[in-house]
């Protein structure tokens, strides 16, 4: 709103783009907004799970419940720094995209979508190790089982969704949809990155390290 | 800024006279809570924390009457009072008042206040009803069934199936769960219920205070008939109907009469959940084939190939023996091939149901085999 | 002032066409008005069939020990009645509904901020309503609205199809959330500061919230019900190390913030109505403001409440009763505020008005037997029973039905042009009122003499209530017809109403009825607040809007 009460001289330093530039601004603000809401959304949707989880481990039963063994820690700590660091290159994606250095942009897009990729098979690895030599399941392992494959499971879709997004988003900069004042679409695209990093330490803290 | 008329604000004579009957009316309304005897809306009490919680019904009755004359009766006041007239301009408009400081304080306050107020009476009584009830009394059991009540006591061997007696004035302990899904244990003449919630244990505590049967009711939903979990319902042909259950307050004398006839009746009852011992049968070269086919004509009707928590009238039995949620069998053995044949072959009757035997089912040691085999390939 | 200062060439002046053609334009309409008149006729029509399946809840009751339908039946239709009632009514026809027509006219905006998601999440919800009343076809859901497992695991496949159809509501719900804050934030006119909102925004803007985040935990509690339903996921089942109480929590923990979901608009409209029909300005406009924001916050830490008796350990039942009560004290400045605000009034007897005053009293009612409830010790006694059926329904139905209908007739002219019949309005007020309390002021003391919820037959001593309760519903049930007959007529044949009837001073009113598709000509400015009867309107910028001049765009 702020901008839309401004007279056309407070936004001179921009008159050389004209009116609609002022749409630009203003349908940002907007999308901005309303996909921070989105995720603050998404982001209780996994609280609940993680809520629920943490009620019923401390609600009386034994833990670790029987037949479980423990989780490779290990091997998940090296799977979340490859996590970790695609978050750090599609920062570095966006900045070069800003200071338009298209080809180090590229780079660290293509990075980011591999990492997110080789994040996806450590996770095919974990769970199928954890079924066949664990024997640890969705549906049989009590609430470790359920929680753990349904919390990491829908991580996993939002990374997997992550990295469909950012493939398009990368084909689409690669047919000039974006420019440099005009990148909202990479902005979400970090935005939604970042947002599965934290919920990653979030599951990584519940399920291995506590 | 604005600036409004607000100098002509004055309350009027009208305003007083009706407030003032509101204050008769709320007078009469709180003495009509603290003083008649509750009975047209509530059961004669008859146990101890029941008069506590009349107490607090009394003075939020009151409370709330006075609250809700004021409130309505200024409503109705307004309404008539300054309603547009006949001779009024068709523009008229009201009074301009935005807001009162003073007046706002006040309405913020007195809530406040009354809330703190109920907040300290309330707590005061739950510490009553929780926390200061005698710890040793008679200790009962009470479990919730599809749709029945079942009981325990400390000296009867197994369950009592018919009515729950006590002595009166002895404090009970009472703690109550669930052999199936979440109902409820309320007696409305002791103003207390707690709900039985299946694998946990609430309790409550109290003492009966009057000899009498008293209607016991289900509050949580439970199944197509958890409407006759409530003691008063008639069945249609007039006679009570089987989950009919009445606690029972007793003088001294006739409780010890009954109890003793429960421990002669129940002499020979297993408190532990029943087992029977079985010559072995030989598991030797079941086939799993035949055993599908046999369990789809004869266990299908109770049983789904589904996990346990999917039930028809017994669990499902996808899991039975190889999943590690579910580690022992209904009695209590762990789940061993072994001891899946002896419940087919003695049958079972457990918390969910029956389960019935070779003969009832019509099975040779053979089928056993077979299905034994075949629900060792269920995963 | 000059006029260029609004036409920076923004979202206010970037206006497409009104598409041509009735799809576009009626159906996949992108114009909120015509999205919020969707939500009212397919709210509606739910409202029929719910109110429909109540008047079999009471006529099963008329008799002891029953006999209209079985058992089971009796379980499906409830757990409907109160499903749909909640989830398919009052919440679409509040938030989506109201919302939706009036919210972006009263603060000057020419439409909600993605009117693309807008459509979606109003396309949502007819489907979702669809799939929960088709699953009477496969065997409704029994376990009430609640649902509590291990009962709703039993239970017939229809319970899987509700948790999916109610999942699609809350996705519907929190999209509508997300598009109003934003709308809120972003495009209010010039001038328009927050604290110069009108009311009914303020009520949305608190309700946005709860919207966004109480629905999705909700989600989570159905995604968990359907898995453990449909593929054994152990989340509720206690035989597998689930706990019955965690679905207790997830779920109280959206339905808690839903009551106000279902009130808190209501609520705003009441505050748009009481002062014009009073020719008042609001009594405490910063208080009744911020007591929705404090109401919808504390909401959101009360749930326990209905959970008293389930196995909540002791002590923490007293923060959970405590908090409860401290709602009533701005609850209550809002209802003082409404009752001041008539004292000194020009009181107009609209049949608007009279639902609002109805409104004022039989809340007040409700909300008073809130608090006994919250009482842990009297919770104790009447948990479970008709006493809460009393108060909840004198809530929803004296509270949140009565302020729908309230908002009916009071923007009926704005949406249609044309006015309802006061005359029929007025049969269906007092029929309504009396109805209501005759079906619901006895189930108090049913509830505390002893009769539970959710049953198909009853204690014979209790069937003198009953039958007066039935007979109410009945009349209600009449009067409910009249509204509709009145609705129906009136579209066509009534009175046309001219831009402003009411002579309210809110934004909405300052432009034709109904209002164009761009809303405005000229995005207004403005300088105060709308209530100041005394005052001339604090609008700049409205001189065309009642004229031919064309829309105008930007400031070439
Ligand atoms: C619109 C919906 C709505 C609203 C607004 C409310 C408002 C309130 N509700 Fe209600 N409630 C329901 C809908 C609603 N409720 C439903 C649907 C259920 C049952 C669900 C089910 O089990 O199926 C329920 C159940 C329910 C319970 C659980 C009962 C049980 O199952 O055992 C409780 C307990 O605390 C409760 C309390 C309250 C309180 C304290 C308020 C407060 O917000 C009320 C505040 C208002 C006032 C108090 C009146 C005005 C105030 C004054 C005039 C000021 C002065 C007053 C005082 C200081 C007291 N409600
Ligand atoms: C907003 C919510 C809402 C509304 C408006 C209502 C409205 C009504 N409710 Fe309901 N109710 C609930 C929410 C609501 N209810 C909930 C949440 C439950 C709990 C469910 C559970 O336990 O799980 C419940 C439960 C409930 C019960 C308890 C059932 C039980 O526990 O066994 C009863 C019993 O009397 C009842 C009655 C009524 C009645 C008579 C109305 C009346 O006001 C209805 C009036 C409306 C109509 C009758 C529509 C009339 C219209 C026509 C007839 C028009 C015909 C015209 C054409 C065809 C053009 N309701
Ligand atoms: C009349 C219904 C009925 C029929 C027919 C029936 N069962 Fe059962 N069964 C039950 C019930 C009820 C139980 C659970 C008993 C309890 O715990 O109370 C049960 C329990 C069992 C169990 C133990 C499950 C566990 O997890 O420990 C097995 C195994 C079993 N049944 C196998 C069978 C087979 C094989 C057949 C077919 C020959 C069969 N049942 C036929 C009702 C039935
Ligand atoms: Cu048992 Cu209801
Ligand atoms: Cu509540």
């Amino acid at each position: 709103m702020a901008v839309a009460t401004l007279p056309h001289g407070a936004t001179a330093g921009h008159a050389d783009h004209g009116e609609v530039d002022q749409l630009y601004v203003e349908t940002r603000a907007l999308r901005l907004q309303g996909f921070l809401l989105f995720l603050i959304s998404d982001c209780v949707l996994f609280s609940s799970f993680i809520f629920a989880y943490l009620y019923m481990r401390n609600s009386g039963q034994s833990w670790p419940p029987p037949g479980i063994n423990h989780l490779d820690v290990a091997f998940a700590a090296l799977n979340s720094v490859v996590l970790f660091g695609s978050g750090a290159t599609m920062h570095y994606a966006l900045e070069n995209w800003k200071h338009n250095n298209f080809g180090r942009y590229a780079f660290f897009m293509i990075a980011t979508i591999v990492l997110g990729i080789l994040f996806l098979s450590g996770q095919a690895y974990e769970y199928t190790n954890l079924y066949f030599k664990e024997h640890v399941s969705w549906a049989g392992s009590g609430i470790f089982g359920a929680s753990f494959f349904t919390l990491t499971g829908m991580h996993g879709f939002h990374v997997t969704v992550g990295v469909i997004y950012l493939t398009v988003l990368f084909l689409q900069s690669v047919h000039g949809v974006y420019t440099k004042d005009k990148y909202f679409g990479l902005t979400a695209g970090t935005l939604y990155w970042h947002f599965v990093d934290v919920i990653w330490v979030a599951l990584f803290t519940i399920f291995y390290l506590i | 800024m604005v600036e409004h008329r607000t100098s002509a604000v004055t309350l009027g004579r009208g305003f007083w006279t009706a407030t003032a009957v509101f204050a008769v009316l709320s007078a009469l309304a709180i003495w009509f809570w603290t003083t008649t005897p509750l009975d047209i809306i509530l059961p004669p009490v008859a146990a101890e924390p029941g008069a506590q919680i009349d107490s607090l019904l009394r003075f939020m009755a009151a409370c709330g009457s006075a609250l809700f004359i004021f409130v309505a009766g200024y409503i109705v006041y307004f309404a008539i009072a300054f309603r547009v007239r006949k001779d009024d301009a068709p523009d008229a408009i009201g009074v301009q008042v935005h807001d009162n400081h003073k007046l706002e304080f006040w309405w913020t306050i007195i809530p406040t206040a009354f809330v703190v107020l109920l907040s300290i009476l309330s707590v005061r009584i739950w510490y009553g009803i929780q926390i200061a009830q005698p710890a040793n009394g008679l200790t009962v059991e009470a479990l919730g069934h599809q749709w029945y009540y079942t009981f325990r006591y400390p000296q009867i061997h197994g369950e009592i199936t018919d009515e729950m007696h006590v002595p009166v004035n002895q404090p009970v302990v009472l703690n109550v769960t669930s052999a199936d899904v979440i109902h409820s244990f309320w007696v409305p003449a002791f103003r207390l219920k707690a709900d039985m919630v299946p694998g946990l244990i609430n309790t409550i505590r109290f003492t009966p205070t009057k000899v009498g049967r008293y209607p016991i009711v289900c509050t949580e939903f439970c199944g197509t008939r958890h409407g006759e979990m409530d003691a008063e319902i008639p069945t249609e042909n007039g006679k009570p109907n089987p989950g009919a259950q009445y606690f029972v307050v007793d003088t001294p004398a006739n409780f010890e009469k009954w109890y003793h006839g429960w421990q002669v009746k129940n002499a020979n009852a297993s408190d532990a959940l029943p087992t029977v011992s079985t010559g072995a049968i030989s598991l030797a070269g079941g086939d799993a084939k035949a055993g599908g086919a046999l369990f789809a004509q004869k266990c299908s009707a109770c049983h789904a190939v589904g996990p346990f928590s999917q039930r028809i009238v017994g669990p499902g039995l996808k899991g039975v023996l190889h999943d590690p949620a579910h580690p022992n069998l209904v009695d209590g053995d762990p789940a061993t091939p072994e001891n899946v044949a002896k419940i087919l072959q003695n049958g079972y009757k457990g918390d969910i149901g029956v389960m019935p035997n070779e003969a009832a089912n019509g099975l040779s040691d053979k089928d056993i085999a077979n299905l034994v085999a075949y629900l060792s390939s269920l995963k | 002032m000059s006029t260029t200062v609004e036409h920076a060439g923004g979202i206010a002046d970037h206006i497409h066409p009104e598409p041509q053609g009735f799809i576009r334009r009626y159906v996949f309409s992108l114009d909120h008005k015509i999205i919020g008149i969707q939500y009212l006729i397919t709210g509606f029509v739910f409202l029929v069939l719910a109110g429909l399946l109540a008047e079999v809840i009471r006529t099963q009751l008329l008799h002891a020990n029953g006999g209209f339908v079985s058992n089971d039946t009796y379980n499906e239709v409830y757990t409907m009645h109160g499903s749909a009632m909640v989830w398919l009514v009052i919440i679409p026809l509040i938030t989506g509904g109201f919302g939706n027509i009036i919210m972006p006219l009263q603060i000057g905006a020419r439409d909600v901020a993605f009117p693309w998601l807008n459509m979606l999440s109003f396309w949502i919800f007819p489907v979702a309503g669809l799939m929960l009343f088709s699953s009477f076809l496969i065997g409704a859901p029994v376990a009430g609205w609640t649902e509590y497992p291990p009962m709703s695991l039993q239970a017939g496949p229809g319970t899987s199809m509700w948790a999916a159809a109610i999942f699609l509501v809350g996705v519907s719900s929190t999209l509508t959330g997300i598009n109003f804050v934003v709308t809120m934030f972003q495009m209010r006119a010039p001038g328009m500061t927050f604290t110069r909102m009108p009311l009914f925004c303020w009520a949305q803007l608190a309700t946005a919230p709860l919207l966004m985040i109480a629905t999705t935990a909700l989600a989570a509690a159905l995604a968990a019900l359907f898995m453990e339903r449909q593929f054994g996921v152990p989340f509720f089942d206690p035989t597998k190390g689930g706990s019955p109480l965690m679905w207790q929590h997830m779920f109280w923990f959206y339905s808690h913030p839903a009551v106000y979901i279902m009130i808190l608009p209501a609520f705003g409209m009441i505050s748009e109505i009481i002062p014009t029909f009073s020719r008042k300005p609001i009594f405490g406009y910063k208080m009744i403001a911020f007591s929705s924001m404090a109401i919808a916050l504390a909401g959101m830490m009360v749930w326990a409440h209905h959970m008293f008796t389930s196995g909540l350990a002791p002590y923490l039942q007293l923060p959970f009763m405590i908090l409860t009560f401290t709602i009533a004290i701005p609850t209550g400045v809002k209802i003082f505020s409404w009752v001041a605000t008539l004292w000194g009034g020009k009181i107009h007897y609209t049949t608007s008005m009279l639902f609002a005053l109805g409104f004022l009293a039989l809340f007040t009612l409700g909300g008073i037997t809130g608090v006994f409830l919250a009482a842990v010790p009297f919770d104790l006694h009447v948990h479970g029973t008709y006493f809460v059926v009393a108060h909840f329904h004198y809530v929803l139905v004296g509270g949140s039905l009565m302020g729908v209908f309230a908002g009916m007739y009071y923007y009926f002219p704005k949406m249609t042009g044309r006015l309802m019949s006061e005359k029929l309005g007025k049969w269906h007020f007092w029929l309504f009122f009396i109805g209501f309390n005759g079906t619901f002021l006895p189930q108090h003391w049913l509830g505390m003499l002893g009769m539970p919820r959710r049953v198909p037959v009853y204690d014979p001593q209790f069937q003198f209530w009953n039958d007066v309760s039935t007979f109410g519903s009945y009349v209600m049930t009449f009067s409910i017809l009249l509204f509709f007959i009145n609705v129906l007529v009136s579209i066509r044949n009534g009175k046309k109403s001219g831009p402003n009837p009411w002579g309210a001073r809110t934004l909405e009113w300052q432009i034709p009825s109904p209002p164009h598709y761009y809303n405005f000509k000229n995005i207004p400015t403005v300088y105060g607040l709308p209530y100041d009867f005394s005052q001339p309107l604090p609008y700049k910028g409205l001189e065309e809007e009642l004229t031919d001049s064309p829309v105008h765009v930007g400031a070439h």
